[in-house]
């Protein structure tokens, strides 16, 4: 399966090279923030200190993490058990000790990080936030003793190019936040009949 | 609103110094009005009438303006204190519901402002004809508020595969909110914060049926 990676004959010998005490937690570290966007999972600081910790230069460092993220990728993927994942990496010339490491953190956090890829959303703008308030709305410039209540709903709507949260304000009379609600009903039954 | 309401008016009231219906301070406009009336004949109101009412019912009304300065024997000064006044008038007389708001009491009102009998006729018969329902109507349309739904659709998707996972089946909504105000929201609900938002709504048709039910809204108007 890792077999079309023409770099992971060097990838595989530099993690055989690396010092098995600090390697368990750099697999978990990594197999955390597998599931985010984030183009680097470290940041600058973070890689001098591995480079440091390995003894492994820039480049080198670099190879050694993409590969680890793109083996667990590929676990995800496949959803893969970790006996099978140990016997995949041991195929393509990996330690028995390292491979024997990534089976233990993929058993332990694995099923965690695939739901946790489940759950993204590909769509551009995603609902982050519902908030509301409810007033008695007493009166108004075109109309005098009113007394009805409102309902303002605020929806957080996250945007994928900006990154920052937009705020909907939608108000609603009771009338109308019942119709709502009876076509939230109508999806949920959807959702049910999925099951 | 000192008098709306209450049987026997306040005894010592001047005209100018407004009171009942028109709130405690009269509005200019309606002064001015009141005072110009006097020197009008029946048929130069009525068709002033008439395109007051037509204007509160949200229409524009330059050509039928045009055409009455044209007929009566009115300045362009004159003419705009009239139709202010008589404007604002009705405006206020609309904003009062009616179970409250007694034709005695604004007959009363109007006569307090020196303002012909056959004229105070013709305003009630706006205020509290048949007439009133459609400009009702017009105010509450105009009404302001913060966006209110048009227009709600909605989908539910299962994603079979993705980029990430070979066999990902999870169910995902995906929902298009028109508003009032022209815009539109299309969003995607993860399936948890769609509970949320349920729950969220649920609860606020509770407290909204606690809140009718509750005696400040028994409150005497």
């Amino acid at each position: 399966m890792f077999l079309f990676l023409c770099s992971v004959r060097k990838a595989v010998s530099l993690i055989n090279g690396t010092d098995m005490g600090k390697f368990p937690r750099l697999l978990s570290r990594i197999l955390q923030k597998l599931h985010l966007k984030a183009e680097s999972n470290f940041s600058e600081e973070e890689e001098e200190k591995l480079q440091a910790a390995f003894s492994l230069e820039k480049q080198d460092l670099h190879l050694v993490l993409e590969t680890i993220s793109f083996i667990l990728e590929q676990a995800v993927y496949h959803n893969l058990k970790p006996a099978t994942l140990q016997q995949q990496l041991e195929s393509i010339h990996l330690d028995q000790d390292k491979a024997e490491a990534f089976a233990s953190a993929w058993a332990a956090a694995g099923q965690d990080t695939i739901e946790k890829f489940r759950q993204r959303i590909l769509a551009p703008q995603k609902l982050e936030t519902v908030g509301w308030q409810l007033n008695l709305q007493m009166a108004q410039s075109a109309q005098a003793k009113l007394k009805s209540p409102q309902a303002v709903l605020e929806l957080g709507v996250s945007d994928e190019d900006s990154k920052n949260l937009k705020k909907v304000f939608v108000e609603f009379s009771h009338q109308e936040l019942y119709e709502f609600y009876n076509k939230l009903e109508t999806i949920q039954a959807q959702l049910d009949s999925l099951t | 609103m000192a008098a709306a309401g209450k049987a026997a008016p306040l005894p010592s009231r001047d005209g100018d110094l407004g009171g009942g219906f028109l709130g405690a301070r009269l509005p200019a406009a309606v002064g001015a009005m009141a005072r110009s009336l006097r020197q009008l004949d029946r048929d130069t109101f009525r068709r002033l009438l008439a395109v007051t009412v037509s204007a509160l019912e949200g229409n524009d009304c330059k050509d039928s303006v045009q055409r009455i300065a044209e007929n009566a024997d009115l300045s362009e000064q004159q003419l705009a204190v009239l139709i202010s006044g008589m404007y604002t008038l009705l405006r206020e007389a609309l904003r009062l519901p009616l179970p409250t708001f007694k034709q005695e009491v604004f007959k009363e009102d109007l006569k307090d402002l020196r303002i012909p009998d056959d004229f105070i006729a013709d305003f009630a018969s706006i205020v509290f004809g048949n007439r009133r329902p459609v400009l009702e109507a017009t105010t509450l349309k105009q009404a302001n508020s913060l966006p209110r739904v048009k227009d709600f659709q909605w989908r539910v998707d299962v994603a079979i595969s993705t980029s990430s996972l070979a066999r990902a089946l999870q169910p995902s909504i995906l929902m298009l909110l028109k508003l009032s105000n022209g815009e539109a929201h299309r969003f995607e609900v993860p399936v948890a914060k769609f509970q949320e938002l349920r729950y969220n709504i649920a609860l606020i048709l509770k407290e909204m049926n606690d809140l009718e039910k509750r005696s400040v809204l028994k409150i005497q108007d």
